[in-house]
Parts: structure tokens; sequence; C-alpha cells
């Protein structure tokens, strides 16, 4: 890992030196428009708005189809049952919040169950990534999900057994 | 099997001597043995309860209340000497250990000689004071005999006692007749400390005061006590409930005032209360009235469905339970139901260091015969675990000391004895997000199984 790191750390300064070329050509324009310096400022804050909401439009939008292309199926379905867990979390720390938390201990297995199952996906999003396979090379997807399966089958053991 | 014969051989030896639960023998001492002619009334009324009566005189050899260390006499009546001390057989020190040793004593004073010092020494040391110079005697101008004082007012009368506080049962007044007063004839005075295990018996009016005779005939300047400040009759109850009982007037016990004929102030005739007063004191003195025992103590569980059992030793933290002691009283010759005073309340207490509960005991009647009366509290033992007695602390003046302590465990909830969470309604939320949970992970494994096929077309693509 941290010669991989480093490789890349030296790598950085030379990419900034060949993506800086096209940065000052690009500043260069700008730099031209500010040189009349009086008529701009009432103009400009309208105009900046205007793009910087049309740039986050797009960029949400880019992002949202980027997401859809590119990920897989199964990355997917993983995210989805994240953020299902997410909510069921929410809920019940919200009525232990609302109604009091008295068996206590049905409120911790209950809680900790949907908060242990979002890290195990967490750890199965990151070793079934395409992108982190070089981090893992021992670890297949179907391994991973072997571990996944015994891990969430612990923890729903532990809770089950804590919420007596 | 044991406290069953010890019971039986109780039963024997109240069949055979009717009398004092502590004993029969009785020591008498007299500054002179033939003196026991003036007080034949009384002693011939201790004789026909039972007692067995043997005479002494404080300088007399043969007299000692210890033999091979053990109590020879089980009570002992003092009755006013004109030596300045008693003698080496009855040091202020013999008769605190005889008192010690659960033996009781009936003191009488007189003013006619002054008190011995080993008298004033025992008194002392139970925080009861006498006045100056051993020597006083009680007036009163306007509470004397008529017929017998109208001079001097040194003999008083007074109104049968009754009981000093609403809640302590009368011993000493309630066999007064209509008509009856108590004579108290030139006798001392004494004054109580505050301690608790001593209470008077006959206060003084308020007009009375006490003085000397010798010093003070003319001119009286200084006063010892006055008013209900003296106590004419005086009880002191020891911790092991060893009785003492002083009484100020010798005098008063003789046959010349047993039943005899008075005349108060306006004029009334009377009759004195004396024979019958002095059988009390005598008989609470000497263990005859007043005496509580403790026929058995039981405690058990009060839940549905549990075993019944006696005495367990150990308990769990919220049991409900169920506290149940039997109690006699002794009054003259027979055991009787113990009925707890109008105006008081038997309690038991939990405690472990300090009273966690402090209950009222209630009568029960299911468990009650004429000879014992049987007090009962049920009660859900705290949410504390621990080490914790059941105890009865019943002391009050007059009667005995009862002081019950019966240890048990109390111990927390076992594992499997909390309630399930389902039972609990606020926490089926909590067990629906755990099946959510779960659910939702069996769905997911499913679809991610399903989903496999793609993945793997898609990645053998990409690396292709």
């Amino acid at each position: 890992m941290a010669p991989k790191h480093r490789n890349n750390r030296d790598v950085t300064p030379s990419a900034a030196t060949s993506t800086a070329s096209p940065s000052v050509s690009g500043t260069a324009p700008g730099a031209t428009t500010s040189a009349v310096p009086v008529a701009k400022p009432i103009k400009a804050p309208a105009a900046a708005t205007a793009s910087s909401k049309q740039d986050w439009n797009s960029v949400v939008t880019n992002l949202i189809n980027h997401y859809q292309d590119a990920t897989p199926q199964r990355t997917k379905l993983i995210d989805a049952f994240m953020a299902f867990l997410v909510v069921a979390g929410a809920l019940q720390f919200l009525y232990c919040v609302l109604a009091g938390n008295y068996p206590f201990n049905a409120f911790l297995s209950g809680f900790s169950a949907t908060v242990g199952q979002f890290v195990l996906c967490a750890s199965l999003r990151i070793q079934t990534t395409e992108a982190n396979k070089s981090d893992f090379p021992a670890v297949s997807p179907e391994r991973a999900f072997a571990d996944f399966v015994v891990c969430s089958l612990i923890l729903h053991f532990f809770c089950v057994n804590f919420i007596n | 099997m044991r406290s069953l014969l010890l019971f039986f051989a109780l039963l024997w030896v109240t069949a055979v001597s009717a009398i004092s639960t502590t004993g029969d023998r009785l020591l008498v001492v007299l500054d002179d043995v033939a003196d026991k002619a003036t007080y034949s009334k009384f002693l011939g009324d201790l004789e026909s309860r039972g007692f067995k009566l043997s005479y002494e005189t404080p300088k007399s050899e043969s007299l000692s209340l210890f033999r091979l260390g053990e109590r020879a006499y089980d009570h002992v009546i003092l009755f006013p000497s004109r030596a300045k001390g008693l003698g080496p057989n009855l040091t202020p020190n013999v008769l605190l250990q005889f008192i010690n040793a659960n033996g009781n004593i009936l003191l009488t004073l007189s003013s006619a000689s002054s008190t011995p010092s080993s008298v004033i020494s025992l008194l002392a040391e139970i925080d009861i004071q006498l006045p100056a110079d051993r020597t006083g005697l009680v007036v009163d101008h306007f509470n004397y005999d008529a017929a017998s004082a109208a001079d001097k007012h040194d003999v008083l009368l007074l109104p049968p006692p009754s009981s000093i506080r609403a809640d302590i049962k009368d011993f000493f007044g309630v066999g007064a007749g209509a008509n009856e007063v108590l004579a108290f004839p030139r006798g001392v005075g004494a004054t109580l400390g505050s301690g608790e295990l001593l209470t008077p018996i006959v206060r003084a009016p308020a007009t009375a005061y006490s003085y000397n005779p010798k010093e003070q005939a003319e001119v009286l300047d200084d006063v010892f006590a006055a008013g209900s400040q003296l106590a004419l009759a005086a009880a002191f109850q020891a911790r092991n409930s060893a009785r003492f009982a002083l009484v100020g007037s010798a005098e008063m016990l003789s046959d010349t005032w047993f039943d005899a004929e008075v005349k108060t102030v306006g004029g009334k005739a009377a009759k004195t209360y004396n024979r019958e007063f002095a059988k009390r004191v005598s008989g609470w003195a000497f263990q005859e009235i007043g005496v509580l025992r403790v026929n058995w103590i039981e405690h058990h569980l009060n839940e549905v469905g549990a075993t019944n059992e006696s005495n367990p030793g150990i308990y769990r933290i919220k049991n409900d339970v169920t506290y149940t002691i039997s109690l006699s009283e002794y009054s003259w010759s027979t055991w009787s139901a113990f009925s707890v005073p109008a105006n008081d309340a038997l309690q038991l207490e939990f405690s472990m260091l300090s009273p966690f509960h402090r209950l009222p005991l209630v009568l029960d009647p299911a468990h009650s015969n004429p000879e014992a009366a049987a007090y009962t509290a049920s009660f859900k033992l705290p949410d504390q675990h621990g080490i914790f007695n059941f105890k009865v602390n019943y002391k009050r003046p007059f009667f005995t000391n009862l002081e019950e302590k019966n240890t048990v465990s109390v111990r927390h909830m076992a594992h499997d004895e909390w309630p399930r969470s389902y039972v609990i309604s606020g926490a089926w939320p909590w067990i629906a997000g755990i099946f959510a949970t779960v659910t939702g992970w069996l769905a997911f494994c499913a679809l991610w199984m399903y989903s496999a096929p793609t993945d793997k077309k898609k990645v053998i693509k990409k690396t292709q």
C-alpha cells in the first residue's frame, strides 16, 4: 500500500504541471474580461448564480446518470439495502428519543442490528467494488459474500439473544 | 423438637408455680428481721402469690446475692436501713451485677433515716438523684392527710396513678376504686434523669416540694425539686429486661397504711389504695405483669404459584413477603394474647444498616388464640439486594424489651427472571426493527444471488 501512495504522490506534481498550462490559458480570458472593472460588478452576481444553479443541476444529473450507468447491479443493490438500514435505524432512534428507552436492551439490540448490518454491508461493498480489486487480491466476490452472510448470521443471533 | 420440649417445660413451670416468670426466690433485706411485722400484710401478700421469702439483715455474714457465680435469689426487696452503708455484701457493684444477671430489685426509701451511701451510688448509676445530704422529706400543703398529718403536712394523699402518656398501658392505677387515694407518708422524692429506661410511676402533685427537715426547718432557701419533677415511685427496666422499682416511702407499704381511713383537706373521708398499689408495683418489679414473650416468628413468600416454605433463608428483590410474629403477655399467673395499647403501634422493620421499610404489624385473628396473638405484615421487598433483617424492636415503658432480628439474604433477579421483551409493549418497535433488518437481509441475499449472472457477464466483457 505505502509504496503505491508514494508513487501517486510522485506522480501528482508532474500531472499538475501538465494540467497547469490549460488552466492558465483558461484564466487568461477571465483576466481580459475583468480588464473592464467598472461595468461588470452589477451584472456579474446574477449571471454567476444562474450559471452555478445550472452547474449544480448538471452536476447532480451527471452524477445520477454516471451512477446509473457505471455502477454494477449488485453495488446498487447494496446501496439500496444500506439506505433501507439507515431509515430503519433512524426510526428506531427517533422512537427511543420520543417514547423513552425503557427496555434499554431492546433498543440497543434493535438499533445495533441496523448499525451492524450497515457496517457489514459497507464492508461487502468495499470488497466487491471493481476499483478496489487490487486491494483485496485474495478475496473474491463470492468469498466476500460468504463472509458477509456468516457475520450477518452471527450479528442476528446476538441481537435476538440480547433483546431477550 | 427442642423448642417443643422447652415449651412443655415452660408449661410445667407455669403450672407448678403460678407466679413470676423469672423465679420465686425473694430476698427481703431489713435492718432488723423483727421489722417484718411492720410489713406483714405486704409480705404476706407476696407469700400468698407464691414467692419463697428469705429474710436477712445487711450486716449478716450469710447474706450473698450470688452463690457459685449464679444468682442465689431472683428478686430482692431492700427496706430502708439506718446504717451509713449496706456492708460488703450489698455494695452498689454487687447490686448492679445482680441486675445484669437478670435479678429484680424493689428499693424503698424513708425520710426517717438518711439513705445509705450504697443506695445513693446505685441510684446514681441508673441516673436517679436523691436530695443532698441523703435526707429529704416531701410535703404538700394542699394535698395532705388531715387526719394524721394536720400540722406537718408530710402524709401526701394522691390520686391513684394513671398512665403518664396516652400510649402507655396503665399497670398501677387500674385497680383503684372510686373513693380511693394513695397515701404517701413521710417519703423521699427523687428526680429522674432523661434516660429512656427510666419511667416515673407516681409523680408528686404540683404543690409538693422536697426539703431537708434537719437543716431547712426554719428557712427554705434552696429547693431540691418541686412539683412533678419529684418522682415518688419510679421504674427502671434495664436492656436485659431486669427490673428495678423505687418506692420513695417504705411506710406506705406498712400495715398501718394498707386499707387505712384518711381524711382529705376538704374533709372527705377516703380509703387508701396502698395495698393494691404495693401489689402492682412489686408485681411489676418481680416480673408478674408487663412481661412479653415471643412465641414464634414466621415469614414466607406470598406469591401465587410459589412454594410456601416457612422462614426461607433467601428471597429475591421485589418479592411479596408475609411476616408474622406471635406474642403473649404474662399477667399475674397466666399467659394471654398480647394486645397493643390503643395509641401505640407494633412495627416491623426490614433493614440493612438502616430500615428500608417500617410497617405496622396488624392483628391476624386466623393465627391468634386466647393465649397468643399473632401480628402480621405483608409487603414487597425493596429493589435492593443484600443481607437484610426482619426486625421487631418494641421497647416500651413497663413492658419487656422485645428486639427480634431474623436475617435473610435478598438476591438480585436471575437472568431468566426478567420479563421477556415481547411482554413489554414498549419494546415492540425495536423487535420489529430487528425483524425488518433480518427480512431485509434475507431479501438482499436472495436478490444478490439472483443478480449474479449479469454482473459476471459485464465483468467478462470488461476484461475482454
